[in-house]
């Protein structure tokens, strides 16, 4: 009877995995810092601008696509941030996993009037795989090793007083705490 | 002796029917419209090798990748790709109607949205043995809520039944190696 129990609960796991639709959202610190994957990352020209081009400095790596609606409203938080983030020393990369590459992101960038992000594009389409990222928006805090510490799964407030915490331990070296993790942003309406 | 053959014919019972709950009982018939707003059945696409998923396209909070990893297992199949066709189905009918699928899926070329209305919809479910659930709207906007759903990847034959079902997370190139498994001639075991 056990058994059957065992099987019928198994089954039913199956048709339903709530766990893989639901996740795991916000801050994850890691225990262990891990090494990021090598992808190979390319700017508007079509250049090499892979995360070995930065070695030496603290690294906030967005994963991003223009079909993902809570992506494309986290990016004017992005936009703001980045100013703040070159001063503090740390890169922002904002990496998009668009299919048509950088045209995908220049008309996003113009619809949204982004004036700081850079263009970068996931050239072999996988750094979802790589990065195992099964969901987007998701973004790898990474330091100046060029290990991954932390990521953010799911749309952040990236630009306001509880990510500046957060992001200047990530820029000092400083060890990364839950309380430093900025509010979730949820879609306001259905656009 | 009476207990041990109770027992034995329990375990001839269980396990078949736990195999068939997974398996055979997943008949893939459904009656949809496209992206392009044609009536379509599983018959649409006889001859070809279906890969089909559920999704929505108003995710909330954060979106799966499965048909970026599709759009990339296509790409690995080359011109073998002309053999399959990709469907996505919503399990969000109100608002995915077939003009917003059709934009939505400018990001993938090679993939076919599909909806209906919420009959037609739950029916398609039904017959994959996917479940879905609407959530209540997260604030004031009755419009914005998340619907849960079951993650997974189906394979269907050129006549359309099941050969096999993956998880949301599969890598492209172990999808793309499996369809070939079925592309190949006489090559249909995993």
């Amino acid at each position: 009877m056990k058994r059957r129990a065992f099987i019928l609960s198994a089954a039913a796991l199956a048709a339903f995995p709530a766990a893989a639709a639901k996740g795991q959202r916000g801050l994850i610190i890691h225990d262990q810092p891990r090494p990021v994957a090598a992808i190979d990352i390319r700017d508007a020209e079509s250049r090499a601008a892979g995360l070995d081009t930065l070695k030496g400095k603290p690294v906030l790596l967005n994963l991003w696509a223009s079909w993902c609606m809570p992506c494309v409203a986290e990016l004017p938080a992005l936009d703001r941030l980045k100013p703040a983030l070159d001063a503090k020393g740390v890169v922002l990369v904002a990496l998009s996993l668009d299919r048509s590459g950088k045209v995908a992101v220049a008309n996003t960038f113009a619809r949204l009037g982004i004036k700081n992000l850079d263009i970068r594009t996931d050239e072999n389409r996988v750094a979802a795989e790589k990065l195992d990222a099964p969901a987007l928006p998701v973004t790898l805090l990474i330091d100046r090793e060029g290990r991954e510490i932390a990521r953010f799964i799911g749309a952040a407030e990236w630009d306001g007083p509880p990510a500046a915490r957060l992001l200047d331990a990530l820029a000092a070296g400083n060890p990364l705490t839950p309380d430093m993790a900025p509010p979730p942003v949820r879609m306001g309406a259905a656009p | 002796m009476r207990r041990f053959l109770l027992i034995l014919l329990m375990c001839m019972a269980v396990v078949p029917a736990a195999r068939a709950q997974d398996d055979t009982t997943v008949s893939g018939r459904f009656l949809l419209t496209d992206m392009h707003g044609r009536p379509v059945t599983d018959e649409t696409y006889r001859g070809k090798i279906r890969l089909v998923t559920f999704g929505y396209t108003f995710c909330p909070d954060i979106c799966p990748t499965i048909l970026n990893t599709l759009s990339v297992a296509l790409e690995q199949l080359g011109p073998d790709r002309a053999k399959v066709a990709t469907l996505f189905i919503s399990v969000d009918p109100e608002r995915d109607t077939p003009a917003h699928l059709k934009e939505y899926l400018n990001a993938f070329p090679d993939i076919t949205g599909l909806t209906g209305t919420p009959e037609q919809v739950a029916a398609a479910a039904r017959n994959f043995k996917v479940r879905y659930e609407r959530q209540k709207p997260d604030g004031d906007d009755p419009k914005v809520y998340a619907v849960d759903h079951t993650a997974a990847l189906f394979i269907m034959d050129r006549e359309g039944n099941f050969l096999a079902r993956m998880p949301h997370m599969s890598a492209p190139d172990r999808v793309a190696d499996r369809v070939r498994s079925y592309l190949a001639p006489r090559k249909a075991e995993d």
